[in-house]
């Protein structure tokens, strides 16, 4: 039965099997680093989207891809006829976008790839102007954030890097433990920095001299949000804190996962989401939160900030769902089933803000390639268009 | 795959907690244990492999015998197999037990490190005790590299040189400080078994070389780290056979001619410490590095 000739083979079979389930096993992790960034662009404004190896212009009247124009406003035609459409990709070197672009002067945007090159790209053409890109010291996992000729970079190199918008050189470099993974927020000439080493920084935009830091006990992902007068901010400490500009937390409230999206502030009502799927509505009572309700809305994680409209709270999630709940009792009122995570920051578009839509939309960007965007509508969560690779 | 990969992230993330935040030396420590933890599958292995060494002589012999009937010779193998309490198989079942092992170890390295944010997304409900997510995200550099990539051979550094090669050396020499060598033909040719021996002792070394290439730092790290722990782990046992690595054969020619003569050992030989007492002028496989004399 065992022959050792049979022997010899089997070991054979057994080790490429084993070297190939080795392989198999040691490949089977997300090929993409993060999720797409959605935001609107132009006049009339457009759907941008920036997803691995591509940055796509969708109309958001019917998801259909933006074409390009000329000066006079005529659609331009390749060459066999066919109108050129408003995509960015590249092949070779290849970069991938995760971030929110910068326009610029002249019809450019500025874009970070995420292997660490600044991108111009020009939105006439929608071609790279400069395909080996300005050199970063490290990934690019945020948006820049530009402040007259400065440009702020976070890197996950352990650094913010403020650059000099005409020369791209490094004018100052903030040196944090770890990454910095959210785009900072420049409030009344404070640039405000969250690191991933668990600390909230307070530099001067200018040179970058540290004014004070915040140990918030865990990661911080995401840029604080600013309102009456104090920032609002969760960390992976699993709280969402209230914070003063002068650098003392002034209240806070515990969640039951971390936290990795901004809240959402309303008036004295904070709204925000934890990667355990609960959504938690806070009154701010000054130097307290005070729970309005709290409850666990989505199976899997949510991570983006919740969408707040008058009568809803939107969120999506990692199980696949986008759920619509009543913002004043937190009960659910829609779901929608979509084929790939929700990962990305929801975007409403409301008529009269800019886009040529006649209806308020919510569009939802997913890890599936095939529902990259989706456009439901706010009122009944009834689907209107989906844009796919 | 969520069964070992969680108590894994959470147990190299609690080694990492514990060793001040030194990601490399919670590798070193959980290879450790996980080498101590599949010592029994290990000694297993050892044992079958021993044991299918000692009764290789009589196994030609019935091939030769029996060369024309397949049935009667895979008859009398089983008889000698059961007889000597030697399982065909009983080599790769360890083997393949702990693959999954080693998988769920790289991805918890690659998790646990979660250099990007779908990775350490992917991280958040993995952690199995309470605080620990405290110390996330974990510092992934390392003597210049990024421990959940592959190491970058443009920083020039000559540890990102260095670490492919001490995981092939390291993985050659625990193949052959560890696998016995087997016995050539009575003419005098090597047989089957050992040339595939010969080719897999050429081909993993370099096929992990490959993995190190491809795959994380931190990988490349628990290979070396394992295979010197399992070296040493058979130098304590006196397993150890380092004449199997001297250059041309040197230490086989003298002792594979003797072990042609070997009886084939009872079922009670074999089951004293997996191997056989060979005579007094025979080769001792795990002779613990010492010279014949």
């Amino acid at each position: 039965m065992f022959s050792r000739a049979w022997i010899a083979r089997s070991r054979w079979v057994v080790l490429v099997g084993l070297l190939l389930a080795l392989a198999v096993g040691c490949t089977s992790l997300p090929l993409e680093a993060s999720w797409a960034s959605v935001t609107l662009l132009g006049n009339p404004a457009q759907v941008l989207v920036a997803y691995a190896d591509r940055m796509v212009m969708v109309d958001p009247v019917d998801g259909s891809v933006a074409e390009l124009r000329d000066a006079d406003g005529n659609v331009r035609l390749d060459e066999q006829g066919n109108p050129r459409t408003w995509i960015v990709t590249n092949s070779s070197p290849k970069y991938t976008f995760y971030t929110r672009p910068i326009e610029m002067q002249e019809d450019t945007l500025l874009v970070a790839a995420y292997e660490s090159r600044l991108l111009e790209v020009d939105t006439i053409t929608a071609r790279v102007l400069n395909s080996e890109g300005h050199v970063l010291a490290g990934h690019s996992i945020a948006s820049p954030l530009q402040n007259g000729s400065l440009l702020y970079v976070p890197l996950s190199s352990n650094s913010l890097d403020a650059l000099n918008l005409e020369t791209f050189e490094t004018v100052w470099s903030f040196k944090t433990e770890r990454g910095v993974w959210a785009t900072p927020l420049l409030h009344e000439g404070v640039l405000y920095v969250p690191s991933m080493d668990h600390t909230l920084y307070a530099l001067n935009p200018t040179t970058g001299e540290e004014i004070w830091r915040l140990d918030l006990g865990g990661a911080i992902a995401a840029t604080p949000v600013v309102a009456n007068g104090h920032l609002y901010i969760g960390s992976f400490a699993k709280k969402v804190f209230k914070v003063s500009l002068e650098g003392s937390i002034v209240a806070q409230y515990e969640t039951s996962e971390w936290i990795w999206g901004a809240p959402a502030v309303v008036e004295d009502q904070v709204y925000v989401a934890d990667l355990a799927g609960y959504v938690y509505a806070l009154r701010d009572t000054g130097d307290a939160f005070s729970e309005i309700w709290s409850r666990q809305v989505a199976l899997r994680g949510i991570r983006a900030t919740p969408l707040v409209t008058d009568d809803y709270v939107i969120v999506g999630s990692r199980d696949h769902n986008v759920y619509w709940v009543s913002r004043e009792s937190g009960e659910e009122v829609n779901k929608r089933e979509m084929r790939g995570e929700v990962l990305a920051d929801l975007l409403l578009l409301q008529p009269g803000d800019g886009t040529e839509t006649r209806e308020p939309l919510v569009v939802v960007s997913t890890l599936a390639r095939e529902e990259l965007l989706v456009a439901f509508t706010l009122v009944n969560g009834e689907r209107r268009w989906v844009y796919g690779l | 795959m969520d069964f070992i990969l969680n108590p894994f992230v959470t147990i190299l993330t609690l080694l990492y907690s514990i060793f001040n935040q030194d990601m490399v030396l919670a590798i070193i420590v959980f290879t450790a244990l996980i080498r101590l933890l599949t010592y029994p599958l290990t000694a297993q292995q050892m044992k079958s492999s021993k044991a299918m060494q000692v009764v290789q002589p009589e196994l030609k012999k019935l091939q030769e015998k029996y060369k024309n009937d397949r049935e009667k010779l895979a008859a009398e193998q089983m008889r000698l197999y059961r007889e000597n309490g030697v399982n065909p198989v009983g080599g790769c079942l360890p083997l393949l037990i702990q693959f999954p092992i080693l998988i769920a170890l790289y991805q918890a390295v690659i998790h646990a490190l979660a250099a990007s944010p779908l990775s350490l997304i992917d991280l958040s409900g993995r952690l199995l005790i309470p605080g620990l997510g405290d110390v996330i995200p974990l510092e992934n550099r390392w003597m210049g590299m990024n421990l959940s990539l592959p190491p970058d051979m443009t920083t020039g550094s000559i540890i990102a040189y260095a670490l492919p090669v001490l995981v092939v050396i390291t993985t050659w020499l625990q193949f052959k400080v560890t696998t016995p060598p087997m016995p050539p033909s009575e003419d005098g040719k090597p047989n089957a078994a050992a040339s595939t021996q010969q080719t897999m002792g050429t081909v993993m070394p370099l096929m992990y070389g490959f993995f190190a290439l491809s795959f994380s730092v931190g990988l490349s790290i628990y290979f070396i780290a394992s295979n010197v722990i399992g070296i040493a782990q058979y130098v304590l046992m006196g397993k150890a056979d380092f004449r199997n690595i001297l250059p041309f054969g040197l230490g086989r020619t003298q002792t594979a001619a003797p072990a042609l003569t070997t009886p084939t050992p009872t079922r009670r030989d074999i089951s004293k410490g997996g191997s056989s007492t060979p005579p007094k002028d025979s080769a001792k496989p795990s002779g613990g590095g010492k010279p014949r004399r």
